[in-house]
């Protein structure tokens, strides 16, 4: 009970941690802007705004990633565990997926979600709305598409880490387990996977930086993230160095914070309960 | 009726014949020796017993369930514990948790009544003190004392060691075999592969001498380690016993 009453404690100010820490980076990271499109002369009645545009773009940026990698974190973990099934049932799939996602480039997948999707989508969707669901066009945002490509994208690309991880545990864990009377289930489920995540989370995590790179590519469907907002910002100010600098600058600030966070995260899962 | 019967059990890895119509009882109590040189089938054999090892040809009844059976498999290894060389302890996991973590999931007993017999168990293995620590903090003796309360734990019915001592540095043979000796004492169904002579004359019911796949000589230890009948026996323990 005490022990449970300190985890939701602990839980309630790491997440109250985020939230203002959340807030207070992308503060810092407006008023850094401010002060970098003055010290560069853009025309100051203009620099609140721009800088607020690259701010929000960025944030949608982060976002983008946060959400995807989660879910693309569940695709991995499904499609990596049925890759090693002895069933083609689950075999074949998880391999055809793996095999079409990192055999295809991603700003296709991504053109794919946002007008190919609509069109395939539209027999289910036309029965969907009947029974009160939105228009797909309302539905598959470009926020939502980018969001479906970028997850399964890195979903193909986590499977094989997790195979691999998976694979890397020693067979002595499942006999242990085995001869314990634990179903395949259940041997994934409390021995298998907590140990792999020991070991796949350093390559998980490079995906992850990857990803916060490649959710770029959502800018030619019209996402406003962090690329399409300098865009758009260098088509009213014609000065691409500076804004491409300030854009590539969030990026590395973005991609060190997380590859921080991971160190961290990796030092974390050491400490607790020694890597055999 | 005995506990474990094997009935004219083969097994091939590949083409290699590891187990030669093997025939084999075990009474409900017995504490049985299995003895040999390495790549005569020994481990392969108790592995067959809760089959980690799939055999080819005929018929291992355990407790009287036919372990062919695939359906089986699960309910026999609930009944059959195993502790092996290499300790295989769940890393990631306290010395309680591994000890308690079957009961809970596979008996689906509640956590405190899994803690506490998991305590008890690690109270008889003479640990209980390190119960909150993880394995990589034990020494080899300590680990492998956790790895038979950690059998025990699912009150199996049989116990196998698959050479329980033999990756462990020489002071701390002594204290695995002694947790051994009381659960012999105790009346536990015990089959060890083992290269231990003085654990086998102190506490074996039976000594089993194997060599390429086969049985070749079995009886009371004593018989076997002093008056062996078969000249490979002979040879094999003139090379062990100096």
């Amino acid at each position: 009970m005490n022990k449970l009453l300190k985890m939701v404690t602990l839980t309630a100010i790491a997440v109250a941690a985020i939230v203002v820490g959340y807030y207070v980076f992308f503060a810092g990271i407006e008023a850094a802007l401010r002060w970098y499109f003055l010290a560069t002369k853009f025309t100051a009645s203009k620099v609140p705004n721009f800088a607020h545009n690259l701010r929000s773009g960025a944030e949608v940026t982060i976002k983008l990633t946060v959400i995807s990698s989660i879910t693309g974190l569940f695709l991995g973990l499904i499609a990596g565990i049925s890759r090693l099934s002895k069933n083609p049932l689950f075999r074949w799939p998880a391999q055809f997926y793996v095999w079409v996602i990192r055999g295809t480039p991603l700003l296709v997948q991504i053109l794919f979600a946002y007008n190919a999707l609509p069109f395939l989508l539209n027999p289910i969707w036309k029965f969907l709305e009947s029974l009160g669901v939105p228009p797909i066009q309302d539905v598959l945002t470009p926020y939502w598409a980018a969001f479906i490509a970028l997850s399964v994208n890195v979903g193909a690309y986590n499977a094989e880490v997790i195979r691999a991880g998976i694979q890397a545990i020693a067979k002595g864990q499942w006999e242990a387990a085995m001869s314990l009377g634990m179903s395949p289930f259940q041997v994934m489920r409390y021995i298998i996977v907590p140990q792999a995540i020991k070991i796949v989370v350093p390559p998980l995590v490079n995906n992850v930086i990857a990803l916060l790179k490649d959710s770029s590519l959502a800018s030619v469907i019209t996402l406003l993230e962090l690329v399409h907002h300098g865009q758009r910002m260098i088509s009213i100010t014609f000065r691409p160095v500076e804004v491409y600098i300030a854009v590539a600058a969030i990026y590395l600030i973005l991609t060190t914070v997380l590859t921080f966070f991971t160190d961290w995260l990796e030092r974390e899962l050491a400490r607790r309960g020694a890597v055999a | 009726m005995p506990i474990i019967e094997m009935r004219n059990v083969n097994k091939w890895f590949g083409a290699l014949h590891v187990l030669k119509d093997i025939n084999l009882d075990v009474q409900k109590g017995e504490v049985v020796v299995v003895i040999g040189p390495s790549g005569s089938g020994k481990s392969t054999l108790i592995r067959t017993i809760n089959a980690l090892e799939p055999i080819q040809k005929g018929k291992i009844l355990v407790d009287g369930i036919d372990i062919s059976k695939p359906k089986n498999i699960d309910e026999v290894r609930k009944e059959v514990g195993m502790v092996f060389q290499s300790f295989n302890l769940f890393p990631h996991m306290t010395v309680l948790e591994n000890v308690s973590l079957a009961p809970r999931i596979v008996r689906k007993w509640p956590r405190e009544k899994a803690e506490q017999i998991a305590m008890e168990l690690l109270e008889r293995v003479d640990i209980a003190d390190q119960a909150e620590k993880y394995p990589a903090q034990l020494s080899g003796g300590q680990q492998q004392r956790v790895a038979i309360a950690r059998a025990l734990a699912m009150q199996p019915k049989i116990m196998l060691f698959d050479e329980p001592t033999s990756a462990l540095d020489p002071e701390m043979v002594g204290e695995v075999l002694d947790a051994m000796k009381e659960l012999a004492r105790s009346g536990m169904t015990m089959l060890v592969v083992t290269h231990e002579m003085g654990f086998a004359r102190e506490v074996a019911d039976r000594v089993i001498f194997m060599d390429m796949g086969e049985i070749i000589e079995e009886g009371e230890p004593d018989q076997v380690f002093s008056n062996p009948q078969h000249e490979r026996t002979k040879s094999f323990l003139a090379r062990i016993i100096h």
